[in-house]
């Protein structure tokens, strides 16, 4: 998933943001609203996790003003503000979760896991694609009862084409799970990557559709 | 009102006794006038029929008449109270009233004029020289009308005083209603409830001290406001670098080889989540120290119930660990303050989780008449141990990490909401476990 994180403590950022990508999302970071807006002007987002004291705003400001526009993207709010009416404002602006600091990082991806599986991301936290058996929570894929390991970038194309299994996903798509603007990124990325997961979950699973893009054989 | 000091007793007493006095004050006047002007025309008849009797007597002493005097008596004799008698100055007796069986006549001095004792008033006059004739009256008859009307002047007061003071109790206690009810409205006020009152119904002579008193209000709600919006930023200026820490640390936990190292960072890592815990509770403490616990509107407690289990829920150390049960009751509403109660609720919650057994869900029960029961499993604690666990940094003997501060904090913040809570091991209804149950009143 491609991933807005805005959040100005730096100790903070870099921890998720390291711990996001190496989970396989891309990640970009703004430290404050100016930038936040920067970003959602030319890039579009699976989740974005915001901060609500920030140094040129206020994140519920922010989110409030994502919902006026009609953005429909899901938004988890990463603050101190620890009492339940902020809970409540938070989740009344239009928040989708609400976790407080400090966190688990571990906790952080659930709940990022969680609420992309609201938004049909992932149709369950586990399911099987013919002989493929994945667990999206723990991010496990068995092949034929085999646990076959898969780096962050792999994961991000997977997610990709799991999210409408037997559809064809753009290669577009795919890119813009990938892209991250502090990544190097060639234009043969997405072949690359596709590649690699072919070999791991089997060459039959991914089908290439030309002029469109590629598509997860579920049969 | 039970006090003795109180303003209304004072005046119902002395506004009462005041009353009393006058009622009872003016029927005596009235009714010694009555005796003195009673009194006084008897005199007048008395001495008028005296006058009138003297030409008779006059024409039967000079020897005519004697036998008209003497059949003169028994004709008006129904009518005639007086007894009379005529006397030369010897004490001879020359004119007396026929009848016998008579008590002897007054001893009264001969001298012209009225005299009197205890059962007649007499009244004496020369008629001729060293002859003198004298009148007197029973005084029953006289009393007899004087009690008359000394009846008729206390019966109406005897009725209409207790009226009267029913009255005055009425009156004094609606005039002084108002001041009960500012009485009430600032008794009610405290650390827990600063909302200001409402000014509408008090009258024009207690609006200015309510209005005074909304003003300290407001002065004192913004002093605490600012102690608490310290207490929410000092809470971001800590959390957020604790979270930044646990995070970062956390992250090299993830990226260092099994080993030494990543051992030694994982307990960095606990220390510094046990440093975080301590200090959301040193911070919920400050709140609840500072903060109120009642509002001035109801929220439905319910809603922040749910809330907070949905929240605990998400933690993976939690997940299917809570078990909700609101039994029918799908709104609660209190007049409490909604972060008091979360506060509240959230460590009652989490010590159950916290010492409670992983294996057994936690129930958090909500019923209808504002109690709220939250029951977990585990070992039952003594009795001396459960009376001491509201105090600070008290701990059970249980090797769970907690803080020492939940069920202080709760105990705190239930005090200033106006609830109870009660602590039972075992819970109600099983032989072990633990229970705190927290009663919210209307």
């Amino acid at each position: 998933m491609r991933i807005l994180l805005i959040e100005d403590d730096d100790d903070l950022r870099s921890a998720v943001h390291d711990h996001l990508v190496a989970g396989g999302h891309a990640v970009d970071w703004a430290e404050g609203l100016s930038g936040a807006r920067g970003h959602a002007a030319v890039a579009g987002y699976d989740v974005i996790l915001l901060d609500v004291h920030l140094p040129d705003g206020n994140g519920i400001d922010y989110l409030r003003e994502l919902i006026k526009g009609l953005d429909t993207t899901p938004v988890i709010i990463l603050t101190a503000r620890d009492r339940i009416s902020h809970r409540i404002e938070g989740l009344n602006a239009g928040a989708d979760d609400y976790l407080v600091k400090p966190f688990d990082l571990g906790e952080l991806s659930a709940r990022i896991r969680a609420v992309a599986r609201r938004q049909g991301h992932f149709p369950e936290p586990q399911f099987s694609v013919g002989t493929l058996s994945i667990q999206a929570a723990e991010r496990r894929l068995f092949r034929d009862g085999q646990e076959v390991h898969l780096s962050g970038r792999e994961w991000a194309v997977l997610d990709c084409l799991l999210r409408r299994p037997g559809s064809v996903v753009s290669k577009g798509r795919i890119e813009h799970a990938l892209y991250s603007f502090n990544s190097e990124f060639e234009s043969n990325t997405v072949e690359v990557y596709v590649s690699r997961l072919r070999k791991k979950i089997g060459g039959d699973r991914i089908a290439t559709v030309r002029g469109s893009g590629y598509r997860l054989v579920v049969t | 009102m039970t006090n003795s000091n109180s303003m209304t007793r004072k005046l119902i007493s002395w506004l009462g006794g005041a009353t009393l006095l006058v009622w009872i004050a003016a029927p005596t006047i009235a009714a010694f006038i009555f005796c003195n002007n009673v009194n006084e025309s008897s005199d007048d008849l008395l001495q008028a029929s005296a006058e009138y009797r003297e030409p008779e007597l006059i024409k039967v002493l000079n020897g005519k008449h004697v036998d008209q005097y003497n059949n003169q008596l028994p004709t008006y004799k129904k009518y005639w109270t007086y007894r009379e008698q005529v006397i030369n100055k010897y004490g001879v007796v020359l004119i007396s009233e026929p009848e016998e069986g008579q008590q002897p006549f007054p001893d009264a001095p001969l001298s012209n004029g009225f005299w009197g004792n205890a059962d007649y008033r007499v009244y004496t006059e020369e008629i001729q020289d060293g002859v003198y004739h004298q009148l007197a009256e029973p005084l029953d008859g006289r009393r007899t009308t004087i009690a008359k009307g000394a009846l008729f002047v206390f019966l109406p007061t005897l009725v209409l005083l207790p009226f009267s003071l029913a009255v005055w109790w009425i009156v004094i206690r609606r005039s002084l209603r108002p001041i009960e009810v500012l009485r009430q409205q600032i008794g009610s006020r405290d650390g827990g409830n600063l909302s200001p009152m409402d000014l509408g119904d008090f009258p024009a002579e207690l609006a200015p001290i309510a209005a005074s008193v909304n003003r300290l209000l407001d002065r004192l709600r913004a002093a605490l406001e600012a102690e608490r919006e310290f207490a929410a930023n000092s809470a971001h200026e800590l959390r957020t670098p604790i979270a930044g820490s646990i995070a970062q640390m956390q992250r090299l936990v993830a990226e260092l080889p099994n080993g030494s190292a990543k051992m030694r960072a994982r307990g960095i890592e606990q220390a510094l989540s046990s440093l975080g815990r301590l200090v959301e509770k040193v911070l919920q403490l400050a709140q609840a120290e500072s903060g109120v616990g009642m509002a001035d509107h109801a929220i439905d407690l319910v809603r922040s119930v749910r809330l907070e289990i949905d929240d605990l829920r998400k933690k993976p150390q939690y997940a299917g660990r809570l078990h909700l049960n609101v039994d029918g009751c799908t709104t609660l509403m209190r007049k409490v303050d909604v972060d008091a109660f979360g506060i509240l609720l959230r460590n009652l919650i989490e010590n159950a989780l916290i010492h409670g057994l992983p294996t057994v869900p936690t129930t958090v029960s909500v019923q209808t008449d504002g109690t709220i029961a939250i029951a977990n499993a585990g070992p039952v604690v003594p009795l001396p141990d459960l009376e001491g666990l509201t105090k600070r940094f008290s701990r059970g003997a249980t090797p769970a990490a907690g803080s020492g501060l939940g069920l202080h904090i709760a105990n705190m913040v239930i005090q200033r909401i106006g609830g109870s809570l009660e602590l039972a091991s075992p819970a109600r209804g099983r032989n072990d476990g633990f229970e705190a149950i927290i009663r919210i009143p209307q």
